[in-house]
């Protein structure tokens, strides 16, 4: 499918050797969204969870130490950073390698964290992470193999080959698997029952934002 | 409908998603054997026919695109051309060392140490220029932070004591859940006996 009609008209190129990036409505509305959201989660505090005791009317506060919100901060704007980059990039490969950070940097904001259960939910996270190399990347290296090129620009020319659509779909799984959308919603789904609030919700943006902008390169190959 | 339920349930457990996704990939995987392999030949790096630079007797066969340096231009192709309009005018530069060892044996060609660098410079920093400074630094980060995790956040943690550290976490919500456990028994074992009472009267 055209470039033109998928994200709005084409603003112009940034070429950089055999790398181009291209400007268009839609990717410029996700990349701005997306860095003012980390600016926001940048300068914001942590939540306090607070918890009913038990047979009692105390409460019991959970809270986030220094060293540890420190840490989650800096993780939390790496993520930022990886997925503004997913958004504006015009390369399949470096798309992948986005992911693959933004897979890891999210293992790494609830690691710092000391509930059993998150762990161990983080943990299944992690292993579907570490699966999910060998789709993203053998998807890419399908693609490249079918097509002789990376660049959106000129997959977007090229007519779908049987390889290509299978190179997609493998693809397609392992950003489902990294990006934790459904079925496999449920590990990532309980690393959210951690204080700490606003550095947590960059996992769950990132992955919206991610699958958003796959699907606008599933129809470009496509 | 039960058997919906109990599959719901089973989505809901952290433990079963790797599994479920293992075997997703696994029988996507299999079913790529009956897609037919459509290879395009047509690469933007070109390579000549196998053995024909060889049988020419070329020393760096099968890397030997051509050119002299700054002289005339070897063979490099990229993706654009327009933007890189100097292409291969440094193809054939060889270190000195790179140099003696091509003068030794023809078969040098197919080690790193004997292939002309000039050619792996024009594809990684001038055709793919920013590429290769963003591609490598993105994944360093990747390294990085990976390794940072692994020293941080496994192998020190049973040393860390005092207010966080997650044994006494575990230890701590095993006592809570006992106590609970032994309230809710204490309380039952009341409302009995009150029932009991009044049964007797």
């Amino acid at each position: 499918m055209l470039i033109e009609n998928l994200g709005g008209n084409l603003m112009g190129t940034i070429p950089l050797g055999d790398i181009v990036l291209y400007l268009n409505s839609l990717h410029i509305f996700l990349f701005v969204t997306i860095l003012v959201f980390t600016a926001l989660i940048a300068i914001s505090r942590t939540e306090t969870q607070v918890e009913a005791m038990f047979g009692s009317l105390d409460e019991n506060k959970v809270s986030v130490g220094k060293k540890e919100f420190k840490q989650r901060r800096f993780l939390a704007i790496i993520c930022g950073i990886a997925t503004a980059g997913a958004m504006i990039t015009g390369d399949l490969f470096n798309f992948t390698l986005f992911m693959a950070l933004i897979g890891i940097v999210n293992i790494g904001i609830v690691s710092a964290v000391k509930h059993v259960d998150v762990l161990n939910s983080a943990y299944q996270y992690g292993l579907i992470a570490m699966m999910c190399g060998l789709p993203l990347f053998g998807g890419a290296a399908m693609i490249l193999a079918a097509t002789g090129t990376l660049s959106l620009f000129e997959l977007a020319a090229i007519p779908a080959s049987p390889m290509m659509i299978f190179g997609a779909l493998v693809m397609l799984i392992g950003v489902c698997g990294e990006s934790g959308i459904a079925p496999f919603f449920a590990s990532k789904a309980e690393m959210f029952r951690t204080p700490g609030s606003p550095f947590i919700l960059i996992i769950h943006l990132s992955s919206l934002f991610i699958i958003v902008r796959f699907v606008e390169i599933l129809l470009i190959i496509l | 409908m039960p058997n919906i339920a109990k599959l719901w349930n089973k989505l809901a457990d952290p433990k079963n998603i790797p599994r479920l996704f293992a075997l997703i990939l696994g029988l996507l995987l299999i079913a790529g054997f009956l897609i037919p392999i459509g290879l395009n030949t047509d690469q933007i790096y070109t390579r000549p026919a196998p053995q024909s630079q060889m049988d020419a007797g070329l020393t760096i066969a099968p890397y030997d695109r051509g050119g002299e340096i700054l002289e005339s231009p070897g063979i490099t192709e990229a993706q654009y051309p327009e933007n890189s309009q100097n292409l291969g005018w440094i193809n054939s530069y060889m270190t000195p060392i790179a140099d003696m060892l091509k003068g030794i044996s023809p078969y040098f060609g197919t080690s790193i140490c004997a292939s002309p660098g000039g050619l792996i410079d024009e594809i990684l920093y001038y055709t793919r220029g920013f590429d290769t400074i963003l591609e490598s630094s993105i994944l360093m980060m990747a390294f990085i932070i990976a390794s940072w995790l692994a020293i941080n956040f496994t192998m020190d943690r049973k040393e860390e004591k005092g207010e966080g550290d997650i044994e006494e976490d575990v230890k701590r919500a095993i006592a809570s859940s006992d106590r609970i456990a032994n309230e809710v028994e204490m309380s039952n074992r009341k409302a009995r006996k009150k029932q009991a009472k009044k049964e007797f009267r």
